[in-house]
Formats: C-alpha cells, structure tokens, sequence
C-alpha cells in the first residue's frame, strides 16, 4: 500500500485529507488480520522455495505482525488530522 | 434432519467434479444469472432514456450512478475512464449477490429439491458466502492493481518500491518480504472481509430459522413462531445496512488501491 496516502505530514495531493480514504478505517481489524495471514502465506511460499521450514514462515509471520500494527497506527493517526476550518470552529 | 445437519446442508455447495476442479455449480449459475440481470436491465435502460422527465426506475439509476461517481472523484486521483465503470460494477454486482442472503434461507433451496425431486440436493444461493467468489473478485483487482503499478510507475519504480519501502535503503532483504506481505494482504483483506461478513449473516438466519424449525412442537409453536418472525424482521433491516456496507466497502477499497497504484510520488 503506498503510504504516500496515509501518511498525515505527506499528503501533498490535497490540503485535506481525502475523505473517502477515512473508509479505509472501516477496515483497519481486516487489514491487520490479513497482514498476518499474508505473512504467514508469503512465509511458507519462501519456505517451500529455498526448504528452511519454519525459519521464513516464522519470521514472516513476525513481519506481517509488525507491518499490521504500523499500518493500523498509521490509518488512526489520520484521525488527528482535523480539516483547517473545522479547527477555525473548534476554536470560536 | 438435526440442528448441525440442517447448518451443513445449507452450507454446502452443489458440486461437479472433484478434487482442484471442482466447480461449485449453484455459485456459478447465480452470480452468472445476477450478472446477467444488471447487463439487460441496463441495456433496456439505455434504451428507454428520457432527458426532460425521467421515470421512477431512471431516477433511482441516476441517483446511484451519482452516488459512485461521487465517490470515484473523492477517492480516485487523476483520470482513468475504466475505474467508474468498474467500481459501478463491483458495486451493483456485489450488493446483488449479498441480497440473495435476505430471500428465506429454506425457499429456494427447497423449491430446486421439489424440482430436481432430490430431497437431499444441495444449493447455496449467496454466491458471497463462498470464498471462491470473493478471492475471484479480490485477485482480478490485485490484477490491475499490479498492472496499473507497472503502467504508471514503469518497471523501474516498480522494483524500487520493492527495494526501498517501507524501511529505506539499509534494509533491502526485509523490504522486500514486508512490501510482498503488504500487496499479498490487499487482496486477502478485501476477499475475507466481505467473505466473512455474508458467512456470519447467512449462519445467523439459519439459527433464526432453527427456533422455529425445531422447537416448535405443538403449542410451543404458539410462542415460538412469532419470536422467529420477529428475530427474522430485526436482523433482516438490520442485514440490509450490512450488505449495503459491504458493498460499499468492497468498491472503495478498490478505488482507493487502484488510486494509490496510479499514484506516481509513492
């Protein structure tokens, strides 16, 4: 996923962020889910390939984990960007 | 039949062949059949176009064709004119096949057993309730997903995004695996997501069905009928919202992977 997107100090597309990528929230628990899966998947696929089982299914695994938790902590931290004007009325 | 009897016989897919290639035959013919309903009623529609005073059916198209195009400019960057059509597609397409989940669980599948007079005939109408479908549909994005990469970005940027993403140029190896992970998980989100969402669904009309197919003996029918038929309603508007959501999720997500693929500053 091109974090481009996600990342609040880089959204150089628009000043906003856009608002049809806060759905991409909805799915935060499936995307973490299936980062692990898909680390679990890619592991074994490497595993097979060079037959070092478990050793990449393993680590994998452990990447998928952490790559889930940086992108759910990325998706959320998209909350704390408030639009400028929505800012301008929490202040009146 | 028995309460888990009942649950397995409905959760299972009328099959030909066997093994790697078996074909789930009910999953076929109903999301070729729904599939095919949205071709034709679109092409009567476009028939039978008016400008000045549109119809009833015509306003309802118009509504939904500007609620995604709606949606493809909020979330889509640039210009591509095969997303709108796409997410349209995905959209009705989808929400079709989810809506096969509100018709009565026993209706059909006992109407197909009086006429191919198999009692025992399998047939699992929700073509979103098999896997199959879901990941079909999750890999063809992948595909353009991946395509529209390669296009945009150039072979080039491509393997850079590979090398170089998400933990900069010291640790290549690792990024390599972690952007694989990623992309494999695109699609694996996408499928479970909707996957699971219809499963659990049709599993809890088939419980609702249960309260009255099986503890209704007698006079307890007198209570438990109407318990059904209420349990029935509630989830019944409340599954409307979920399979409207689903979706909705299935045809932002995909204009939302397909925008970061056309996305050339990653």
């Amino acid at each position: 996923m091109s974090d481009s997107n996600l990342d609040p100090k880089n959204n150089s597309n628009s000043a906003e962020p856009k608002p049809a990528l806060n759905f991409l929230l909805l799915s935060a628990g499936s995307i973490f889910t299936s980062m692990i899966v898909a680390g679990f998947l890619v592991g074994y696929a490497l595993d097979q390939l060079f037959d070092t089982t478990p050793i990449f299914l393993l680590g994998c695994a452990l990447l998928g984990f952490i790559g889930g938790i940086q992108k759910v902590h990325k998706l959320t931290s998209r909350m704390d960007m408030v639009p400028q004007e929505r800012k301008d009325d929490q202040k009146s | 039949m028995g309460t888990v009897e009942y649950i397995q016989h409905h959760l299972t897919n009328n099959t030909i062949g066997e093994g790697f290639w078996t074909f789930n035959m009910d999953t076929i013919v109903i999301s070729f059949l729904l599939g095919a309903l949205i071709v034709l009623t679109a092409a009567r529609m476009g028939k039978s176009l008016q400008a000045g005073t549109p119809g009833g059916f015509q306003n309802f198209v118009e509504s939904i064709l500007d609620f995604v195009s709606t949606n493809v400019r909020d979330a889509f960057p640039g210009h591509n004119p095969l997303i709108a059509p796409l997410a349209l597609t995905i959209f009705i397409w989808v929400w079709l096949m989810n809506f096969m989940d509100l018709i009565p669980v026993d209706l059909i599948p006992y109407l197909y057993q009086l006429v191919t007079g198999d009692s025992h005939a399998y047939l699992k109408i929700v073509p979103t309730t098999d896997l199959n479908t879901t990941l079909a549909m999750a890999f063809t994005v992948f595909a353009l997903i991946m395509y529209y990469n390669v296009k945009i970005k150039g072979l080039g940027g491509f393997i850079k995004m590979f090398l170089f993403h998400p933990f900069g140029k010291f640790l290549v190896p690792v990024n390599i695996v972690m952007t694989l992970i990623e992309e494999v998980s695109k699609p694996l989100s996408l499928a479970l997501r909707l996957f699971g969402n219809m499963f659990a669904g049709e599993l809890v009309f088939l419980l609702i069905a249960l309260i009255g197919g099986t503890l209704a003996v007698g006079a307890a029918a007198l209570f438990w009928a109407p318990l059904q038929v209420l349990l029935d309603l509630g989830w019944l508007i409340f599954h409307l919202l979920v399979i409207t959501l689903q979706a909705f999720i299935f045809m932002v997500l995909t204009i939302v992977y397909l925008g970061m693929a056309h996305d050339e500053g990653h």
